[in-house]
């Protein structure tokens, strides 16, 4: 079990001598910052990450992120040190972080696989919280692999995982009226390149090539809506970008509520905010144009905010 | 030199193309799988009047695309969506 502090930053030793025929796909399993009761969804998560840890040709060993706020909240718990001793150690390296958020735990998880990586390499996100015991969660477990074979096979940067929703559900709704609202706004361009590509800026389920890993780590990250800043970040690099329907599924946490929906609508703001300030305040009267989005902005997050009362309040 | 593990497997399968573009007047499958040639895979108009085609194709990922009368036009059926060698976007189909 390998323990490391959250966001520890140093020159990475990467592997030297990878040749694309013996390049390794490096699974990052981010654990559920709520440790569901029931052991159903995991117990399927890591029927699959055992797969893949016996696959050890094709892949890395697989590294879990478990937030130590959840291992503190469950250390006595006889259910849950068995099912970390007995499966998640078994078949993967625990990453044990204090994070923030989501975000922090992504962010530790590919910088560690980053850090034992080669130059072929690609690294493969899987969220721990869906309800992969379910019939359709079967299925996009059976799907998950092709996100990190895509980019192999076809030499792609970035490739998003979609999921089905209904236009009624609620992360649809947000990223509908508000995610892809305020990019129209920020960067109107980007957004209807990476719309061209999904319907969901904010998937959890993604894999990312080696070389825009590292250009990606190595921006600044921004705290939240990470897949967003990435697939901007993809487009503004001419990166290739490629999408997988992986099925329909949903994450356990269910609806959303009200407020947070309205916190990741905010969140989506701040975050396009600073990223639209760092790219354009090189250039002469940024402040202008920069108060003028801004007000724009507001305008559209009001909206949004209106538009998912009426809806989930 | 060994064979990647990532590359398509000499596996064959069936694999059934549908378009749904009544009114062309032509519609032919073009891909990797075919160097994108517009030739090489003339598709059939059915008596619903969408044109079929059934391709065998490795295992592996494949970028295709139909010609609906000379237009490179996308799969709305596909699994996914990616870019060829020449930046156009295209269809994307898994073969296990």
């Amino acid at each position: 079990m390998k323990k490391t502090s959250a966001g520890t930053q140093r020159e990475a030793p990467t592997r030297k001598s990878s040749t694309p025929e013996d390049a390794k796909i490096h699974p990052v399993v981010i654990y559920p910052f709520r440790q569901p009761n029931d052991y159903s969804d995991l117990g399927e998560l890591y029927q699959l990450v055992a797969r893949l840890d016996a696959e050890k040709e094709k892949y890395a060993r697989p590294i879990t992120v478990m937030d130590r706020k959840t291992h503190y909240a469950m250390e006595g718990n006889k259910g849950f040190v068995d099912f970390r001793k007995n499966t998640v150690a078994r078949h993967s390296d625990i990453l044990d972080a204090w994070c923030v958020d989501t975000c922090q735990m992504w962010y530790s998880g590919l910088g560690m696989a980053f850090e034992k990586g080669g130059p072929d390499d690609v690294y493969w996100l899987i969220p721990g919280d869906f309800n992969y015991g379910t019939a359709v969660g079967k299925t996009v477990l059976g799907h998950l692999h092709d996100l990190p074979e895509i980019i192999l096979e076809l030499q792609q940067d970035v490739c998003i995982g979609e999921i089905a929703t209904d236009h009624n559900n609620s992360k649809q709704l947000i990223d509908t009226y508000g995610t892809f609202a305020l990019l129209y706004n920020w960067f109107p361009a980007e957004a209807q390149e990476i719309r061209q590509y999904t319907e969901r800026p904010r998937s959890e389920f993604f894999a990312v090539r080696h070389s825009f890993l590292k250009e990606v780590l190595r921006h600044r990250w921004y705290a939240y809506e990470q897949t967003m800043v990435i697939l901007l970040q993809a487009v503004f690099s001419n990166k290739r970008i490629s999408r997988f329907f992986v099925g329909n599924i949903s994450d356990v946490e269910g609806r959303e509520s009200l407020t947070s929906a309205m916190q990741q609508v905010e969140r989506t703001e701040r975050v396009l905010k600073s990223l639209w300030r760092e790219r354009n305040q090189p250039k002469a009267g940024w402040t202008e144009q920069y108060r003028a989005l801004e007000s724009q902005s507001e305008q559209v997050r009001r909206t949004a905010l209106i538009i998912l009362q009426n809806l989930l309040g | 030199m060994r064979t990647s593990s990532f590359s398509a497997r000499k596996t064959l399968r069936a694999i059934n193309f549908v378009c749904s573009s009544l009114d062309a007047q032509s519609v032919s499958l073009v891909g990797d799988f075919n160097k994108w040639n517009p030739a090489a895979h003339p598709m059939k108009r059915m008596t619903d009047g969408a044109w079929l085609l059934t391709v065998e194709l490795n295992h592996g990922h494949h970028r295709y695309a139909f010609l609906v009368d000379s237009h490179l036009t996308l799969d709305p059926q596909a699994h996914g969506i990616t870019r060829n060698d020449k930046g156009e976007r295209v269809s994307l189909m898994p073969v296990s």
